[in-house]
């Protein structure tokens, strides 16, 4: 698992969960699960977008797109772009 | 049959008896409806593209057998074929009804078994959908029995089909739409073309709309704040209306902000949830581009309203032009076609600080200052609009006097005949003209205030959700004792609406080592059901929920015994 996964899941365990003991892994799904609620996407968008220093249009992702650590960063490869 | 004429300070709508006539009256060549994806895909239909595109829907409907007076369900996703097909069945003298499109997170079966009960209360012989993937979805998974057709909505293509030739009838049901519920349990509510014209001259003469405004929306069609402030408003008196879908808005929530920026749109609705979510979701190094100086009315609606997510939401974005008193707030409900009351258009909402003891406690609203200890602030509603009557009710019906709290109930000249075809629930609620809410309020100085809900119900991001469909999908699972279950919502003030928490026993306390596993299980059947995310499942061994004398679960002194437990639960509950 590389950094960048670690530094996502630690951020979806402690400031969107709010459960640290929860396990996670990339192919945790979260929103189907209803682990996560579509509010929360938003903040783990603007977290993706840090983590991947990629600016990544909310537009162009659909919230399946974002339904595991693993599609999450899937989607920031397809349709993000480098940040200015 | 002699014009109505505007009741208010706003402008006048002619001549027109029906939804029908009105689309049927609009200058063609003016914008109606855009609709905003992203950048590279905004489109606008004037009001005479729109009616082409209805009446091409009217045309497939009747191919496929749609007749007057038929309901027809429409299961589409939020854009311009769900909007003309809506306006296409009311152009047949048809009743449509908006259901929520099943998204990712949805269990095909269950969705079509809650479609299924909604077919066969509406009697509906048709379902519209417009994509190969949810016909695949209801073909597969309706049940064989329902004996309804899934058919698709027509493209928009080069035709010119006449508009219906159906006589106009004010009093004919012009579409249904639904109260909370799941799908399965949701209550219909059929209103008139008359019903909806005057809760519309009503809503135009409070906030004293006139033909420069415009809108905005990313409300969903299946509520009433979207279907009729954001959609049938705009119809009616041919103002343009841009939107964009939830899904859209929720994911990039600063595009709002921008829409209302380049667009000048200067009417909004929202939920009390969303102008926290703008205030803190919103990148500040976006601000500055924002300019919302149009903007003269946000409208907090659905949601109690809250004087801490208004005052967030003002200050992070007075730089932006925001006026001090754009924000206003309204009562309403499906069962009134909208609202009941609106607070004043050229003000803030009133508030008042009282003592919170004294509220909780004797459920009267003492007035104190408002740095007193122990005061809390109310936000007013508003005043009745025209045509409306509140009064707030002790539990058999007796009005109560200014500054008490009971339930709030309404008589006015908008009001629903009954929930459609369930007579047995419309007895519940309707009592000698008067609409019993369910709600919490009372009456001061000629303006409501909402406190909460006497129903229990939990009001997540706009959305209702009963607790008893919560509990049902708890108690399904092997390892719950079957009628242990209890979900009640706790305010979140990061928010700025409720969470839902569950506490459910377990048949055999070894379960309590799998609580892992089980409360996943719960997780994942209670989102693909309601589409709703639970905030905390608490697993207790047997005999733990407090029973009531009949022996079923007691929801609100089981929910006290979990948060005397975990007090971390409690994050500054508001009033009640």
């Amino acid at each position: 698992m590389s950094d960048q996964t670690q530094q996502m899941i630690d951020y979806i365990k402690s400031d969107v969960i709010r459960r640290p003991d929860i396990q996670i892994d990339e192919n945790t799904p979260l929103v189907s699960s209803g682990l996560i609620d579509s509010l929360a996407l938003v903040d783990i968008l603007m977290k993706l977008e840090d983590v991947t220093n990629k600016r990544i249009s909310a537009g162009k992702v659909q919230p399946k797109d974002m339904d595991t650590v693993g599609l999450m960063f899937a989607t920031a490869a397809k349709v993000g772009k480098p940040r200015k | 049959m002699p014009a109505r004429t505007d009741r208010g300070n706003g402008m006048s709508r002619t001549h027109v008896r029906t939804l029908v006539e009105a689309l049927a009256t609009a200058p063609p060549e003016r914008p109606f409806v855009t609709m905003w994806e992203d950048e590279d895909d905004v489109h606008t239909l004037t009001f005479g593209e729109f009616t082409r595109f209805a009446c091409l829907q009217a045309e497939q409907l009747r191919a496929h057998g749609l007749g007057s007076q038929d309901t027809v369900v429409l299961v589409m996703q939020q854009g311009f074929p769900l909007l003309a097909t809506f306006a296409g069945a009311m152009l047949l003298g048809a009743v449509p009804a908006i259901l929520a499109y099943p998204n990712f997170k949805t269990d095909p079966a269950k969705y079509s078994t809650g479609l299924s009960g909604v077919l066969a209360n509406l009697k509906a012989p048709i379902v519209v959908v417009q994509d190969e993937s949810t016909e695949t979805l209801l073909i597969d998974h309706l049940p064989r029995t329902s004996g309804t057709r899934i058919v698709r909505s027509a493209v928009l293509s080069s035709g010119r089909p006449p508009m219906p030739d159906i006589p106009p009838d004010p009093d004919r049901i012009a579409f249904i739409q639904h109260s909370a519920g799941t799908t399965g349990l949701q209550k219909g509510v059929a209103l008139s073309h008359a019903a909806v014209l005057t809760q519309l001259d009503h809503l135009v003469a409070a906030l004293r709309i006139t033909e420069s405004d415009s809108i905005y929306s990313w409300l969903p069609l299946y509520h009433d704040m979207g279907l009729i402030a954001c959609f049938m408003l705009p119809l009616a008196y041919h103002l343009p209306v841009v939107m964009q879908s939830p899904t859209n808005w929720v994911a990039q929530p600063g595009t709002m902000l921008q829409l209302l920026s380049e667009r000048r749109c200067t009417l909004a609705w929202v939920p009390n949830f969303a102008l926290q979510f703008l205030s803190r979701r919103v990148r500040p190094e976006d601000r500055a581009r924002f300019d919302l100086s149009a903007l003269r009315a946000l409208v907090n609606c659905s949601e109690p309203v809250r004087a801490q997510s208004i005052d967030e939401f003002v200050k992070t974005y007075e730089s932006c032009g925001l006026r001090s008193d754009a924000v206003k707030s309204s009562f309403a409900m499906a069962e009134n076609v909208f609202a009941v009351t609106q607070s004043d258009v050229d003000g803030t909402p009133r508030r008042v600080y009282v003592n919170r003891q004294q509220l909780l406690q004797n459920r009267v609203a003492v007035p104190v200052a408002p740095d007193a200890i122990g005061s809390a602030c109310l936000v007013s509603s508003g005043r009745c609009l025209a045509g409306q009557q509140v009064r707030i009710i002790d539990a058999v019906g007796r009005s109560l006097p200014d500054g008490e709290v009971g339930e709030i109930a309404i008589h006015t000249d908008c009001l629903f005949d009954g929930y459609y075809g369930r007579p047995d629930l419309t007895a519940q609620v309707l009592h000698d003209g008067w609409y019993w809410t369910g709600d919490l309020g009372l009456y001061m100085d000629g303006e409501l205030y909402v406190i909460g809900r006497s129903k229990d119900l939990i009001i997540v991001a706009g959305k209702n959700i009963h607790p008893q469909d919560v509990e049902h999908i708890v108690c399904q699972h092997p390892a719950i004792h079957d009628g242990r279950a209890v979900a009640f919502g706790v305010h979140n003030p990061d928010l700025g609406t409720e969470d839902i928490i569950v506490a459910a026993e377990v048949e055999n306390e070894n379960q309590l080592a799998d609580r892992v596993q089980i409360e996943r299980a719960l997780r994942d059947a209670i989102v693909a059901e309601l589409d709703v995310a639970v905030r905390s499942i608490f697993l207790k061994p047997p005999r733990w929920i407090v029973k009531s004398t009949a022996g079923k679960a007691a929801r609100s002194t089981t929910r006290q015994k979990l948060l005397d437990e975990h007090p971390e639960l409690r994050r500054d509950q508001p009033i009640a």
